[in-house]
C-alpha cells in the first residue's frame, strides 16, 4: 500500500507540463484564428448565405381584369379563395407521437404516404377521379426533388371549411403543407353569358411549355373559351412578387428578427390585368336567354346592323362556368360529353347547319346579278318540280310567284326553276353568297368559329356529290350550304344597312385597371362599297317586309304591333330518313328531342324603315321557323326597340296548334297568286 | 491535518479557504454563458430544458463541493472499485440500455436517464492516476506497466464504440493520452505508442461503418453534400460566419432563430452563441475554456504528489477535448461526432462529469504545495 503522506517531487514532470502549455495554448489559438476567419474575413459571405435561407420570393398574383357589359354590369370579376402548395420534400420526417422531427442529419426527404394521405384526407374530392389526380401531384412531386422542394401549387380555389380543416391540424404538416390566399374566378350571370366570358381551366403542359417567355407557372389558370381565352393577355396582369422571411419548415414567421427584416429585397407589386368592356347588353341577354331556353338547342344573335357590335349572343344548353371553378366529377362530365344536346358547343359560331329558306335572299340576290332574270316573271309553282328524275317537292301548291312573293311565302318550286334554268348556277351563288360573308369566319374570332361551306361544282366534284340536283338544293339553303347563326346576323345586317358586310365585334373597348383607356373598338366593314346594288336591296327588303307584315308570309302570324319587322324564316331540312334510324340507336334520350325535326331559323332586322337591329335565331330540331324561331327574334327586337306593348293584335294561337301553312289560307279560298304582293303589309 | 496546512480553525474560514476561486469564477463564467444561450437557443423558453439544465447545474454544484470537501485521498481508495462499477454499468448497457434517436447509451428510464459513458471518462482519470501512481512508486518497470494501463483504457473505448457511440470511444482515448504521458515513460516509447495509434486509426477506418465513412467525407468536401449530410455541417458555420465581429445579439441570430442550425441544444450550441455574440464572445468563451484547462495544468503541476497531478491532468485534458472537438467541429476542423460542449450541450450527465472533475481539481488544489 502506498503512503498517500508522502509528498512527491514532480519537478521532473515539470516540462512536460509545460509542453502540455504549449500545446494547449497553440491549439486555442488555432480555434481562435478560425473563429476570425470565418467571423470577420468571411462574415459577408456567410451573412449572404444566411439570407438565402430565411429570405423567400413568393409570386404574388395579380388580380384577372374584370368583364363587363356595355352598361358596366360585371360579368366576369373576383373572389378570394385559397391555393394549397404542397412542398414534397422537406428537412422534416413524421415521428409517431413525437410529431414532426427534423429529419437525420437534416437531410431533404421525400413525404412519406402517411403524410400525404393525411393531406389528402383534408381535402374535399368530387370523386375518386379528383382524389386519384391530386394524389398523383403529389406523387409527382415526391418523384422529382428538384421542383418538389419548393412549394407547388396542388390544388386550387379551396373553400373556406378546407381551408380551416387544413389550418386546424397544421401542426402535423405544416412543412409540407402551405396555404396562401389567392382568387378565383366568379361569373355572377353564370351561363346567361357563359359562352361570350368562357371559362378558365388549368393551364395544360403543352401551352406551359409553349409559353415560356411569359411566365405561367404549373397549375396556373388561364382562360379556356370564350373572352377569357380570347383577350387572355389582357387579362392576365403581370404577377409581382414579394419578399417574406420563413424559418426552416419555409412558413413565414410572424415576428422575425429586425435584421431579417432589413436584408429583404423590395417587393414588386402586381400590374391587375385590364378590364374588358363588352358590346353586350345584358337585359337583351337575358331576354334573348328567356326565350331560347324554352327550346333545346339553339342559338340567337343580335347585333347592331350599321357597327357590327354584338348585342346579344346566346347558345342553349349552356354550362354556367363557375362549375369549372371546382373540380368537375367524371360521371358529370361524361354526362356533358354524351349529351346530343352538346352543351359545350357555342351554336352561334362553333357548329354550322343548313341555313334552309333564310339563304333564299343569298339566291334572290344571285339571280338578281344575272342579265336575263326578270324578277316580275311568274313561274307556276305546282308543289313540286321534276328535274333528273327525281322530284324535288315544295311544301305545297303556291301558286304563280314572282320573286318578291316567292320570299314572302318562301317559295321552293320557285327557286328551283330559277336553278333548273341555269340562272342560279353554283358559282353565281357561291360569289354572291361570299361576298355577303358566308363561307368563311366572320372575324370575331370566338370561340373556335367554323367558316361554314358554300358549294362550288369543284367542291362538289371533289367530295363526289355533284349532280344537277345540287344546284336545286343550294337554292333553297340545303344541299351543302352551311352557315352560322352569326354569319346569318351578318348577311342580313348587310341587307339592312345597304350593303356593307360588317365584321362582328364583343369587345367595345379596354381600361386599366385605373381606368386608361386601353384599347377600343372601331365598326369594320369588308368591303367599301355596297356588294348589293341599292334597286335589288329594295326588292328583297320589301320581300322581306312581306314575310312579317304580309296577311300570306310565312311569319305574319309572328308580327309585333308596333313595330315593322324585315324578315326570313327558315325551316331546314335534316334527312329524316337518316335521322330516324340515327335517333333510334341513339342511347340518351330527351323529353321534347327529335333528331327527325326541322332546324327552326329566322332571321330579321328591324325596324324595317330605318333598320338598327339585326336578331337571328336558330331552334336545332325545333321544326317550323315561324313557330320556333320567329317568337324569340320577336321577343329580342321588341325588348330592344322598348314597345311600351307586346300585346300583337292577332288572337294568340291556342298551345298545341300548328300555325297556318304560309299562303295556306289563300291557297283554300281557291285564289291565283297575284303578281307584286304588297310590300306595304305594315301593321299601324 | 488542518493543523499540518494552517487552516483558520472557524468553519467558514476553512470552507472559504478550501475553496479554488479560480476554478469557480472560471467555471461559472462559462456556465452563465451557457445558460443565456441554452435559452437562446430554445427560442427563449426559459422553462423547458433550461430549468432542465439549471437543475442538472444545481445537483452539479452540490456534487462538486462534496468532491471538493473530501480528501481526494480518499477517492484513491475507491477508484478502482469505481472503475469496475463504471465498466460494469457500460458492460450492462446493450442488455438493459434505453434506445434514444436509435442510439442505445444510456440506463434509466426515458426521462431520469444517466449515460453511463459520459461517467466513465471522469471515472478512467481517477483509476489511470491511481495505477500510474502506484506504478511510479514500486519503480517498476516491467512490461505490465505498459500494458496494463492500455488494457484500462482499451476495455471501456471498446465497449462505447459497440454502443454504438465512436465519438465517445475516440474521447475516452484522447483524454487517457495526456494521463498517460505524465509517467516516467520515455519520449521514444511515447512517439511509438503514438504511431501505434495511427495505425490504428488508418485499420480503424476499414472496419468503420459507412455512416461513420461518409461523415469523414462530408467533412472534408461540405459543399457537395450542402443538400444532404453536409446540412448541418454548412448550418453550423454560416451560423458562425453570420455572427460577425459583435454578433447578431442574443435572440436575434437569424439561422438559430428561424430554425436553420440542426441540434442547437446538443451538438451545435456554440453555433448558436457565435452567431449572437460574434467574434468577441467567442473569444470570450475560448478563453474561459483555456483558463480552466491551464489552470487544471497549473494546479497538477503543483500538486502535492503524484496521484494528485495525475487527476488535474486527466480533467484538464477532459475539458480541452471536449472544447476543441466540439468546436472544431462547429467550425468545420473535425468531423461531424457526437462530443458535447461543456455546459453549453444541453444533458446531465456531462454537466455531472464535468462537476465531479471541478470538485476534484478543488480537492487537489485544497493541497497544492505552496499553501504549506
Amino acid at each position: 500500500m502506498i503512503n498517500l503522506r508522502q509528498r512527491d517531487d514532480l519537478r521532473e514532470l515539470r516540462p512536460r507540463f509545460q509542453a502540455m502549455v504549449l500545446v494547449v495554448v497553440l491549439v486555442f489559438l488555432g480555434l481562435l484564428g478560425r473563429l476570425c476567419q470565418i467571423q470577420i474575413l468571411e462574415g459577408d459571405h456567410y451573412t449572404r448565405r444566411a439570407e438565402r435561407n430565411f429570405v423567400d420570393v413568393v409570386d404574388v398574383e395579380a388580380p384577372r381584369g374584370r368583364i363587363f357589359d356595355a352598361d358596366g354590369r360585371p360579368v366576369s370579376t373576383n373572389r378570394p379563395a385559397y391555393t394549397l402548395y404542397i412542398t414534397a420534400w422537406a428537412r422534416f420526417v413524421r415521428d409517431g407521437e413525437a410529431g414532426v422531427v427534423p429529419s437525420e442529419d437534416g437531410k431533404r426527404v421525400a413525404m412519406d404516404d402517411e403524410t400525404r394521405d393525411l393531406i389528402a384526407s383534408l381535402v374535399d374530392f368530387v370523386d375518386d377521379d379528383d382524389r386519384g389526380a391530386f394524389v398523383e401531384r403529389i406523387d409527382e412531386l415526391r418523384a422529382d426533388e428538384a421542383t418538389g422542394k419548393y412549394p407547388q401549387i396542388a390544388r386550387r380555389n379551396l373553400d373556406w371549411e378546407e381551408f380551416a380543416r387544413i389550418q386546424a391540424r397544421l401542426d402535423g404538416i405544416d412543412p409540407w403543407v402551405e396555404i396562401r390566399e389567392s382568387s378565383k374566378r366568379y361569373y355572377p350571370e353564370g351561363q346567361l353569358v357563359g359562352f361570350v366570358t368562357g371559362h378558365m381551366g388549368n393551364i395544360g403542359a403543352k401551352a406551359l411549355e409553349g409559353s415560356k417567355h411569359l411566365g405561367y407557372r404549373p397549375g396556373d389558370r388561364t382562360g379556356k373559351t370564350g373572352i377569357e381565352r380570347q383577350w387572355e393577355n389582357y387579362l392576365r396582369g403581370r404577377l409581382g412578387r414579394r419578399a417574406r422571411v420563413v424559418d426552416a419548415r419555409r412558413r413565414e414567421v410572424s415576428d422575425p428578427p429586425r435584421e431579417a427584416v432589413e436584408a429583404l429585397p423590395e417587393d414588386l407589386d402586381p400590374i391587375p390585368g385590364q378590364d374588358i368592356y363588352l358590346t353586350l347588353d345584358l337585359d337583351l341577354q337575358r331576354v334573348a336567354y328567356d326565350a331560347l331556353s324554352e327550346k333545346l338547342a339553339g342559338g340567337v344573335v343580335a347585333m347592331e346592323v350599321k357597327t357590327g357590335r354584338i348585342l346579344a349572343m346566346v347558345s342553349v344548353p349552356a354550362l354556367d362556368p363557375n362549375l369549372y371553378e371546382q373540380p368537375i366529377p367524371s360521371a358529370t362530365w361524361k354526362e356533358w360529353a354524351d349529351s346530343p344536346l352538346k352543351p359545350f358547343i357555342d351554336k352561334t359560331v362553333q357548329e354550322h347547319f343548313f341555313p334552309g329558306s333564310t339563304y333564299k335572299v343569298v339566291s334572290a340576290i344571285a339571280a338578281l346579278s344575272h342579265p336575263e332574270f326578270d324578277p316580275d316573271e311568274l313561274i307556276e309553282c305546282e308543289g313540286f318540280i321534276k328535274y333528273g328524275g327525281r322530284r324535288f317537292r315544295d311544301t305545297h301548291v303556291h301558286g304563280e310567284m314572282n320573286l318578291e312573293s316567292a320570299i314572302v311565302e318562301s317559295c321552293n318550286t320557285y327557286f328551283y326553276q330559277l336553278a333548273v334554268d341555269n340562272i342560279l348556277s353554283l358559282d353565281r351563288m357561291e360569289q354572291v353568297a361570299r361576298s355577303l360573308g358566308l363561307g368563311e369566319r366572320s372575324g370575331l374570332g370566338l370561340n373556335g368559329e367554323v367558316r361554314g361551306t358554300i358549294p362550288t361544282e369543284e367542291f362538289e366534284a371533289r367530295e363526289g356529290t355533284y349532280q344537277g340536283g345540287v344546284r336545286l338544293n343550294s337554292a333553297i339553303g340545303q344541299g351543302n350550304v352551311k352557315a352560322t347563326v352569326l354569319q346569318l346576323a351578318v348577311l342580313y345586317a348587310a341587307i339592312a344597312n345597304g350593303g356593307y358586310v360588317m365584321t362582328p365585334y364583343l369587345v367595345d373597348r379596354i381600361e386599366t385597371n385605373e381606368g386608361k383607356l386601353v384599347f377600343t373598338s372601331q365598326p369594320q366593314r369588308r368591303n367599301d362599297q355596297p356588294v348589293i346594288d341599292p334597286v335589288d336591296r329594295e326588292r328583297i327588303h320589301r320581300g322581306l317586309v312581306g314575310v312579317v307584315n304580309d296577311e300570306d308570309g310565312t311569319a305574319y302570324s309572328e308580327r309585333l304591333p308596333n313595330i315593322v319587322v324585315a324578315g326570313k324564316t327558315g325551316t331546314a331540312q335534316v334527312g329524316r330518313e337518316k335521322r330516324r334510324r340515327e335517333a333510334e340507336e341513339e342511347e340518351v334520350q330527351i323529353e321534347g328531342w327529335d333528331t327527325t325535326q326541322d332546324h327552326a331559323w329566322f332571321a330579321a332586322y328591324a325596324p324595317a324603315e330605318a333598320p338598327s337591329i339585326v336578331v337571328v335565331a336558330m331552334v336545332e330540331h325545333g321544326g317550323i321557323g315561324a313557330d320556333a324561331a320567329a317568337p324569340i327574334v320577336m321577343k329580342v327586337i321588341n325588348h330592344y326597340i322598348g314597345s311600351t306593348t307586346t300585346e300583337t293584335d292577332v288572337a294568340p294561337r291556342p298551345y298545341g296548334e300548328p300555325p297556318p301553312l304560309p299562303g295556306q289560307a289563300r291557297a283554300e279560298l281557291g285564289r291565283a297568286g297575284t303578281a307584286g304582293a304588297s310590300p306595304s303589309g305594315a301593321v299601324p | 491535518m488542518s493543523d499540518l496546512l494552517g487552516q483558520p480553525r472557524d468553519l467558514w474560514g476553512r470552507i472559504r479557504q478550501s475553496i479554488d476561486w479560480v476554478v469557480v469564477l472560471l467555471a461559472f463564467g462559462v456556465i452563465a454563458l451557457a445558460l443565456i444561450n441554452l435559452n437562446s437557443a430554445g427560442k427563449g423558453d426559459w422553462s423547458g430544458r433550461v430549468a432542465t439544465q439549471l437543475r442538472w447545474v444545481a445537483l452539479g454544484t452540490v456534487i462538486m463541493f462534496i468532491v471538493t470537501a473530501i480528501d481526494y485521498r480518499v477517492i484513491y481508495r475507491v477508484s478502482y472499485a469505481a472503475y469496475a462499477f463504471a465498466v460494469g454499468l457500460l458492460v450492462l448497457v446493450p442488455v438493459i440500455g434505453i434506445k434514444v434517436n436509435n442510439a442505445r447509451r444510456w440506463l434509466g428510464t426515458q426521462d431520469v436517464r444517466i449515460q453511463p459513458s459520459e461517467l466513465m471518462k471522469v471515472i478512467l482519470v481517477i483509476a489511470l492516476a491511481r495505477y500510474l501512481h502506484d506504478a511510479y512508486a514500486k519503480e517498476s518497470k516491467n512490461i505490465r506497466t505498459l500494458v496494463v494501463p492500455f488494457a484500462m483504457v482499451l476495455v471501456p473505448a471498446a465497449l462505447i464504440i459497440n454502443q454504438p457511440d465512436l465519438g465517445t470511444g475516440v474521447m475516452i482515448l484522447l483524454v487517457a493520452l495526456p494521463v498517460l504521458s505524465v509517467t516516467r515513460m520515455h519520449l521514444r516509447s511515447m512517439l511509438g505508442a503514438g504511431f501505434a495509434g495511427l495505425v490504428a486509426v488508418a485499420l480503424g477506418w476499414r472496419y468503420m461503418a459507412d455512416y461513420q465513412r461518409k461523415r469523414i467525407d462530408v467533412w472534408l468536401n461540405p459543399e457537395l453534400y450542402a443538400d444532404d449530410e453536409g446540412y448541418q455541417t454548412i448550418q453550423a458555420i454560416i451560423s458562425v460566419g453570420n455572427g460577425g465581429f459583435f454578433g447578431r445579439g442574443v435572440d436575434q441570430g437569424t439561422q438559430n432563430v428561424l430554425g436553420f442550425l440542426p441540434e442547437p441544444f446538443t451538438d451545435f450550441p456554440f453555433a448558436v452563441y457565435a452567431e449572437e455574440w460574434g467574434f468577441v464572445g467567442g473569444a470570450m468563451a475560448l478563453t474561459l475554456y483555456l483558463g480552466i484547462t491551464l489552470w487544471s495544468i497549473n494546479i497538477a503541476s503543483q500538486a502535492r504528489d503524484r496521484f494528485g497531478a495525475l487527476l488535474c491532468t486527466g480533467v484538464a485534458a477532459l475539458f480541452f477535448w471536449h472544447v476543441v472537438i466540439n468546436i472544431g467541429m462547429v467550425l468545420q476542423l473535425v468531423p461531424v461526432s457526437g462530443i458535447t460542449l461543456p455546459f453549453f450541450s444541453a444533458g446531465g450527465s456531462n454537466v455531472l462529469t464535468m462537476m465531479i472533475g471541478l470538485g476534484i481539481l478543488m480537492s487537489v488544489s485544497r493541497s497544492r504545495q505552496y499553501r504549506s
